[in-house]
Formats: C-alpha cells, structure tokens, sequence
C-alpha cells in the first residue's frame, strides 16, 4: 500500500539540487518514485509507509543539504 | 535561538567572515608589506584561510553532489578553488569562494522572494477550524472537518473550508482567491472559500470542500504545476546548458594539458558555472504566474504565457460575459391613455404571474422594484410557443408578446405600436406589446445589461496591443450591433450557434491570428478548447476550470483580462532579457578568457552579477505596476441603458426613479 507525500523545501537556487535529492532518496528502501520541481521547489514521493515514514523522507531531503517539510497538499 | 546562533546559523555569516579574513589580510600586506623571509606570511594565511571558510561548505556540497553522481556547479568551483591554493594564487582562491559564497546567499534569498507568491498562498491555508459538534465548539485541524459539517467563522479569522453560510452574516476578504481587496458582502446561501478572512460579522459554514479539495488547494495545485511545465524556449535553454558546462570542462583540461597553462585552466573552470543560463527563464516564469495569481489570474504555465503574450485577436462571447445574462426591463411605453406606467407594470406582472415566458421575471422584478402590489395569478395563462403568452385577468384577455401574436389576437397594428417596437428593437432591445381585449395598450421592453466594466476590457485590451476584440453570438444581429456600439468591439459575428462560434474561431487561426477566446465554459466550450489560449472567467468555486482552463480568472471582472495579456508580454519580455544576459555573459567571459584580462575572481563576479541581474529583472514582474491599480479605480459604471430619445414615443426607463 503506497502513499503519496509532498514536501516543500527551502531554498533551491540551482537545477543542480534536483538531481542530488532525486538520487539521496530515491536510493531508500520503500521510496518507489521521486520527483523534484525545482521552480516551485516542491518534492513528490512515492514511497511504501511501512518501510519509510515521512520524517524519514524529511531526513533524507536533510542529508542532501536542504530543509524540507511535509505539506497537507 | 540565541542571537548568536542566529547569526551562525544565517545565510550571510559565511561570506561576512570570509570577507572580513579578506580584508584582514590586505591590511597585514598593507601595513607590514611582504613578509621577511623566515617569518610567517600572515597576509597568505589569512587569505587562505578566508578561502577555507568561504569554501569548505562549497566543498562539502560538491562531495554530496558526487555521492549522487552528480557533477554540480560546487564541484567546478572547488576544483578551481582548490587548484588555486596549490598554485599559490591565494588571492584568487579567496576571491572565487568569497564572491561564490555571497552570491549564492543572495541568490537563495532573492530566488525566493520570486517564489513568494506561491509561499503565500501556501501560507494562506488556515491550519484548525472551529466546528460545531452537539451544539459545542471544537478546534479541530482544518483538514479533519468532515463535508457537510458546520465550522463557525469568527469577525478576523480566516475561513478553513469552501463551504455555503448557513447562518450569519459578515463581510469576507477574498484577495487570496481573487486578488480583490474590497471585502464582499456574506449573508445565507452565499460561497465562501478556505483561505479568504472574515473582516465582520460571524458566519456558520456548512462545508463543502476541505484540505485538497478547496478552491485555495486547487489554485495551489494549479499555480505548481504552472510553475513546473516547461516552456519551449526553456527547452532549449536546458540543452544549451547540458553541453556547455561539461564542453568547458573537457576544454578546460585539454588546453590545462597542452598548454601547460594550470591558471587557464582553472579560470575556465570557474567561468563553466551555468549559472544565469539555467535560471533565466523559470525565474522569469514563476515571477510572472506568480504575480498573475495574487491578481486572481491563474495561467497553465510557461508555454501559456508565451502563447498569450503573442494573442492579437480576442473572441468574446456576448451573453453572460459581455452582459450580465440575466435580461432586465427597460422600457415601459405607453400607447393607451386611459393607462398609466404603473398599471401597464401591474397588469403585465399580474399576466405573467407563474408563467415561464422570458419576460415573467424581469417583468415580476420590475414591479417589485416600482413598488406596484403584486395582485396574485391570473385565472388563466396558456403559452403561445415562440410568440409570447394569454392570460385572462380579471375577466379581460391579456395578450403580451411580439406582433405576430398581436396579429393571431386580431389587433390592430397601427403606427404608433409598429413605430414603437421598431425603434426598440433597433436600440437592441427585445420588445413585447401588450394588448387588453384586442386593443394595444403597452410596449415592455427588456435587455440583457451590458457588464459595467465590458468597454473598459475592450478599450484595455487595445491598450495591451490586442488588435481586434470581435464578438460571437448565438443572438440576434440588431442585439448584437447594440452591445457591440456601446462596448466598442471591432467585429460582430451574429446568429451562431456553438459549432459555428469553433468554426470562426478556426477561420481567424487559419488567417494567421492568435485567438484568445472568453466564455462561461459552457455553451462556448469547444470554441474555448479549440482556441490558442481558452479564458474561463469567474473560476473561483469551480475546480474545473481552474484545473482546465488555459487562463482562469478567479473573478468575473472583464477587466482581468487586460491585465492577464499585458502580464504575459511582460513575463515573456523578462524571458527574453533574460536569456539575452546569460548567452552575452557566457560569450564576453569565453572571449574575456581567450584573449586573456578575465581572471578567476572577475570571472566568477561576473557570473554571480549576470545570476543576480536575472533574478532581479524577474522580480520586477512581482511589483504592481501603478497603472494597474489606476485603472482599478477609474472604474465608475456608467449607465447602460441611455434612454430612448424623446421624440419617439413617451419612453421611460427603469433606470430613473420613479416619479
């Protein structure tokens, strides 16, 4: 059963950022889909809760350098 | 946080330090002059050192960027950083880091403020909502509120959900769906949308929408997506990048390689950032969809943009969006004297009573009005299709229609009612007689009010460099000559029905026009669809023709529609510029390194400036331009229906008050 979470970041200044937090998190275990919009700097992932939880994803966003956080929409 | 930790933790404590370590070291050289040989070259290590703090964070970043097999700008620019300080250009090493370091801080900030429209939206969402549960209130998260549930607004809370009022009365901010600052009046059975703010009174809402399912979630939504779709020219703009920065980099170890020449090398590297090419046009397009939805304008997305931008034939349907579509009376001429105004109006309502004759309403509308007593139903009514209706009123037969009912009822048509009707007729108005037991009394006669603000789209959208506005009717031609005279449209194109309004569309695109084409979306949605740029006005409410629509208007106001085109000519102006600066930079950095005099450090200030200059000539669409708030207010409605003059026949108009 996957779920679909959407984070807002902050502070993407270049395209650059997109490809390095495509593939921080789409390397996780559960994350089935990751997509990156760099001009409204909003992240999409398609991930399997059990395996990975939203503050997991949150932490991963975190490791590629960016502050990121889960929105209702 | 500590102020301390604040100042650490902020975006400009790395390049102020690095700075100040800069500025250390040219006083110490300043001062001390060169080092005695032996002694420690304070002036060096402190440039080093302002180099290791402006460029271990790059550093890091380019060793992340690697982890993800990512070749970043960070990489080039630690590379050449990092070569510097081998080569003993300490200066430049500082520099290159320094400059990158305070250009990307500024750049985050300001790249956000292009995206602070859609933040605040995002931030206009109200988190919790008070719902009514067993007659007790309960803050709940806004999200939680289950449809059809009653959530209590509040005088300065924001509303959490799309819903109807119930109960209550207030007044409601609206800017954030509609981007119009005046508060609109809420009384029972009204919409209201999560996100606008009670500004008086207290309303009951029973919801209708809740989290994603809003309006405000909607536009969000559609605004993101608008943000993200990539226009042709960014295409391009990607391809050019994604050779270019590894095309330097190839180039820059060959000549490193055959020329021996490591400073060239590396100032290559450093000009190889693709910084202002890759930004310059989404810059540009989320500051322009940005600014178009705080206006209340929602446009699809880059390509829309351009596409609008390049509009010069505007298709307007009449009814409903010319005119308000709903018919009003507007002449009551009296042909009897034994009657008077009052007891035409009395006798028509009292015929109409109960009726589905087009005229019941504007007829029972204007008695109400003028205060004539509503007498009840006639003791008979019979529809005579396509002609008008009878009615028996107490005792006498009523006949209300045009002349060929008159004719079917054997009354005499004699001048002064031909004359009467033709005159009406030709002012656009649609006339009915009104005959008592075979004699004509009256002529009603009503019209479809023309929008206040219709002249106003049509002279604005001149302004915007719109050649032709031509307007697509399903109604007659006489009508619509009326309305087009008094809106000041180029063309009239009458008598249509909806596949003939596609059909004029596709004419006017075969003839080489862009065609914006403006409707209700209802009757007018294949014209809409097949048109370059399709116009939904009044969207708020309706999630799907914002999802839909090329250009939504949240509000029905004509007069966005001017401003959505010039928004588009601007945005795609900022494009142009935009890209322009970036392709000049890259050529004057290549030559400026070719033929020697660009170093590393002006190098890399002239990359930063370019990246600066094309962010900040993107803000510029986020500024409202006075102009616009002008127009805003030199709207007064004028009055729309100018009375018939008097040398015709006695005509009077609702418009006057009644004497």
């Amino acid at each position: 059963m996957n779920t679909h979470t959407t984070l807002r970041a902050e502070g993407f200044s270049c395209p650059s950022c997109v490809n390095k937090i495509e593939k921080q998190v789409g390397r996780l275990d559960g994350v089935d889909d990751v997509k990156v919009h760099f001009a409204s700097s909003r992240i999409e992932v398609d991930h399997d809760p059990t395996l990975i939880g939203v503050d997991d994803l949150v932490a991963a966003v975190g490791k590629a350098g960016y502050t990121a956080a889960p929105s209702a929409f | 946080m500590s102020a301390v930790r604040r100042l650490i933790r902020s975006r400009w404590s790395i390049p102020a330090a690095a700075g100040a370590l800069i500025l250390a070291s040219f006083a110490v050289s300043g001062l001390v002059g060169p080092a005695p040989a032996g002694a420690l070259p304070w002036a060096d290590v402190l440039m080093i050192a302002a180099a290791m703090v402006a460029g271990t964070p790059i550093v890091v970043s380019a060793v992340r960027a690697l982890r993800a097999k990512v070749i970043g700008i960070d990489l080039l620019v630690s590379v050449a950083a990092i070569g510097a300080v081998v080569i003993g250009n300490h200066w430049e090493a500082a520099a290159v880091t320094f400059l990158f370091a305070i250009g990307h801080a500024l750049e985050a900030a300001t790249l956000n403020k292009t995206r602070s429209a859609l933040a605040e939206l995002v931030a206009v969402a109200p988190d919790t909502a008070i719902v009514l549960r067993d007659g007790s209130q309960h803050e709940v998260p806004a999200a939680s509120v289950a449809i059809g549930e009653t959530v209590l607004v509040k005088n300065g809370a924001k509303v959490p959900v799309d819903g109807v009022v119930e109960h209550g009365a207030g007044a409601v901010d609206e800017a954030s769906i509609t981007g119009e600052s005046l508060p609109v009046e809420k009384a029972d059975g009204d919409q209201v949308f999560a996100g606008t703010m009670v500004t008086a009174g207290v309303l009951q809402v029973r919801a209708t929408g809740v989290g994603a399912d809003t309006t405000l979630a909607h536009i969000i939504h559609r605004v993101e997506e608008a943000q993200d779709a990539k226009a042709k020219t960014q295409a391009f703009m990607d391809r050019f990048s994604a050779w270019y920065t590894p095309g330097i980099i190839l180039l820059a170890l060959a000549l490193g390689l055959i020329m021996q020449d490591v400073v060239l090398a590396l100032t290559l590297l450093v000009i190889g950032c693709p910084g202002a090419l890759v930004i310059s046009i989404p810059v540009a397009i989320v500051a322009g969809i940005g600014r178009g939805a705080k206006d209340g304008i929602l446009i699809k997305g880059g390509e829309y943009l351009e596409t609008a931008a390049k509009i010069d034939v505007v298709a307007v349907d009449k009814t409903g969006t010319l005119t308000e579509g709903t018919p009003q009376l507007t002449d009551v001429v009296v042909l009897d004297d034994t009657y008077d105004r009052r007891r035409v109006l009395a006798l028509a309502a009292r015929a109409e009573a109960g009726s589905e004759h087009p005229l019941a309403r504007p007829v029972l509308e204007a008695a109400a009005r003028e205060g004539v007593p509503a007498a009840g139903l006639p003791e008979h009514t019979e529809p005579v299709p396509g002609k008008g209706i009878v009615a028996t009123v107490d005792g006498r037969r009523v006949a209300i229609g045009n002349l060929a009912l008159l004719q079917a009822e054997n009354v005499e048509v004699d001048e002064r009612l031909a004359t009467a009707v033709d005159r009406l007729a030709a002012a656009g108005r649609t006339p009915m007689a009104v005959s008592v037991d075979g004699r004509p009394v009256a002529v009603l006669a009503m019209a479809d009010r023309i929008r206040p603000e219709a002249a106003t789209m049509v002279a604005g959208l001149h302004r915007a460099g719109v050649r032709r506005v031509v307007m697509l009717t399903g109604d007659a031609a006489r009508v619509a000559a009326a309305v087009a005279a008094e809106v000041g449209v180029d063309e009239v194109q009458a008598g249509l029905l909806p596949e003939q309004k596609l059909a004029a569309v596709r004419a006017l695109q075969a003839a080489g026009h862009v065609v914006a084409m403006v409707g209700d979306g209802v009757n007018d949605a294949p014209a809409l669809a097949v048109a370059d740029i399709g116009v939904a006005m009044g969207a708020a409410g309706t999630g799907v023709a914002i999802e839909t629509a090329d250009v939504a208007l949240m509000q029905d106001d004509l007069r966005k529609l001017p401003q959505a085109v010039s928004l588009a000519r601007r945005t795609v102006g900022v494009m142009r510029q935009n890209v322009a600066v970036a392709m000049i930079t890259v050529a004057a950095l290549l030559a400026g390194v070719v033929f020697g005099g660009v170093t590393m450090a002006i190098g890399m200030l002239v990359h930063e400036l370019s990246v600066l200059a094309v962010i900040a000539n993107a803000m510029r669409l986020l500024r409202r331009r006075a102009a616009v708030e002008r127009a805003k207010r030199v709207e007064s409605p004028r009055p729309v229906h100018t009375p018939l003059s008097p040398s015709s026949v006695e005509a009077t108009t609702l418009s006057k008050e009644p004497s």
